[in-house]
């Protein structure tokens, strides 16, 4: 069984608030999980490198080049709490004495 | 949809008309439904009305100019909300349309409503929707299928003539199959995702779904091409609705594989596959078996990535810029508190998995792993297309099941046993219905091909809807 421990931490590093029932929960779904991936430890993949996409892409980037952007106040319209034209938020910086 | 058209053109129809229906059969058909989140009657009939003006000034935009469609709710509406059936989202109103959508509007298609899905489309069942469970057109106590069985069940219930979806291990063919319509995961790159929610951008793709094998093409043919907003789409090419000549299906080789026709696949949907395949035997195909011995690791191999790539997706949801904001004295308790409040137990799942695949001490031998197995899954796939042109197994190990009946995730997550294989090596992959089984429900056909082979798949799909297959909505 995955330690209590191990779920809070990951719950931590994704910012997640979780109940105690959740945390019991998830503790029982990540151990059966990893049970279930099981086999896929055991397969040789020494002669092979990771796939992350299927199909073969070279990335094709466009000219960087300045076009039209989303006006301010229609992007502020959607912020849950805003401000002088900005999005607020707690402070995150620790006031200098 | 060639005969609506023509219905338009000669003007023995108007586009008001048409949206005046399919809104009348929603809001008769809804309240047993729920497969839509938002309908938009008032836009919807703006649109068909600007639709009738264009055809009245012979100026249509395309042949199916003023036929209406709906929008799984993960793909992105500009000023129409887009809740991907997340509380969190609840309020959202993009400010963007979809690379898709802004193809759909420029070929004058009036725009109906968001359909309901799995939270950010994480699920196979749409019981995950933080708007309720959308119910199956032949049983209402089964589902719908998922994530995006609101808009198969749109379609099958004929509230909408097509609707488009988005397929990440199984997403558009297992509604499909289970609704008994038709749906099309594309080749990854052929469809930009420009404005599609991401799920996992590694194997998500938009798609089409519609009531016969030639509607979805000429859908699909709406959609395809490369787009500068999406680098992965840049290898794309624009698609041609092909040629129905059935003269293809002879000499054909169908690769069909045994480890699809084992341990847990329904009796009832093996033998409704097996007749389209001797069907297409009759024809003049030559069916090979053959092996695709590493299907054995695709769902843990799904899982291990969809979760890894859905963490990593779901970490712009903080409550700052947009969705929902659960007040705290500091940032990351916010977040914190945000993110517990919007999102649903699904979601949560999958972020906790998924940050344990992708964490420091974990990252090599799970992550990096399915990764590598995902290369071999995907070279298994390409050495049987050097000897099959395509591959047919079912689309589901069952039928739709009932609403309540699969209790633990990993039961749910089997539901992708057939169809994770096409999305991990990005193959498209073709829904089509084959019969039903002895309670009336609706089996489908799977039909996979090479990298960017959907003509063929088309012309192979359109001869089993013909000999084997139900056609038009369920009533």
């Amino acid at each position: 069984m995955i330690d209590r421990g191990e779920v809070i931490r990951m719950a931590r590093l994704a910012r997640l608030e979780l109940s105690e029932a959740e945390i019991a929960q998830y503790q029982m779904d990540l151990t059966s999980f990893l049970i279930s991936g099981e086999k896929l430890q055991k397969v040789d993949v020494s002669r092979v490198e990771g796939t992350s996409h299927a199909v073969p892409v070279t990335h094709e980037l466009r000219k960087d080049e300045v076009g039209p952007s989303l006006p301010q106040d229609a992007v502020l319209l959607a912020g849950p709490k805003v401000q002088d034209g900005f999005f607020q938020v707690p402070r995150i910086v620790e006031a200098q004495e | 949809m060639k005969k609506l058209a023509n219905l338009l053109e000669t003007k023995q129809v108007s586009s008001q008309e048409i949206v005046e229906h399919y809104l009348g059969e929603i809001t008769r058909q809804e309240p047993m439904l729920n497969a839509f989140i938002t309908v938009d009657q008032e836009g919807a009939l703006t649109q068909a009305q600007a639709a009738d003006q264009r055809r009245a000034e012979n100026r249509p935009l395309s042949p199916w100019d003023g036929i209406p469609i709906a929008i799984k709710d993960n793909i992105s509406t500009r000023g129409l909300n887009t809740t991907c059936a997340s509380r969190f989202l609840a309020n959202y109103r993009p400010l963007f349309d979809a690379t898709v959508v802004r193809y759909l509007k420029d070929a004058g298609l009036p725009i109906l409503g968001k359909t309901n899905l799995d939270e950010f489309a994480m699920g196979s069942s749409t019981e995950y929707s933080a708007y309720g469970v959308t119910c199956n057109p032949h049983d209402r106590s089964r589902v719908s299928g998922g994530s995006s069985g609101g808009s198969a069940a749109a379609v099958a219930a004929g509230e909408i003539p097509w609707s488009l979806g988005s397929d990440t291990g199984g997403s558009i063919r297992q509604p499909a199959s289970f609704c008994g319509v038709v749906g099309l995961k594309p080749t990854y790159g052929w469809v930009s995702r420009y404005g599609l929610v991401a799920l996992a951008p590694s194997l998500d793709q938009i798609g089409p779904l519609a009531t016969s094998v030639e509607d979805t093409a000429i859908l699909f043919s709406l959609l395809a091409g490369a787009d500068p907003k999406d680098a992965s789409s840049a290898a794309a090419q624009t698609f041609e609705v092909p040629a129905w000549d059935e003269r293809c299906i002879k000499g054909l080789k169908i690769g069909v594989p045994e480890e699809f026709f084992g341990k847990g696949l329904h009796p009832e949907v093996e033998q409704a596959v097996r007749r389209g395949l001797r069907a297409l035997e009759e024809q003049g195909a030559v069916l090979v078996p053959i092996s695709l011995s590493t299907n054995e690791y695709a769902i843990d191999t799904y899982l291990t990535l969809v979760t890894a790539e859905a963490s990593s997706s779901l970490a712009r949801y903080d409550g700052v810029r947009y969705g929902e904001r659960v007040g705290a004295q500091d940032s990351n308790t916010m977040f914190a508190k945000s993110r517990a409040a919007g999102f649903g137990p699904e979601v949560k799942r999958r972020i906790i998995l998924g940050t344990y695949v992708l964490s420091a001490s974990h990252y090599e031998a799970y992550y990096e792993q399915a990764q590598r197995v995902r290369t071999l899954i995907r070279q298994d796939v390409l050495e049987a297309f050097r000897h099959v042109d395509v591959i047919i197994t079912p689309t589901t190990p069952t039928a739709a099941f009932r609403i309540g009946a699969k209790q633990s995730p990993l039961e749910m997550y089997l539901s992708d046993l057939f169809t994770a294989m096409a999305n991990l090596s990005g193959i498209p992959a073709l829904s089509v219905p084959c019969g039903k089984d002895s309670k009336g429900l609706p089996l489908g056909m799977q039909i996979m091909g090479k990298h960017f082979s959907e003509a063929l798949l088309f012309r192979v799909g359109h001869f089993v809807e013909k000999t084997v297959g139900i056609r038009g909505c369920c009533r």
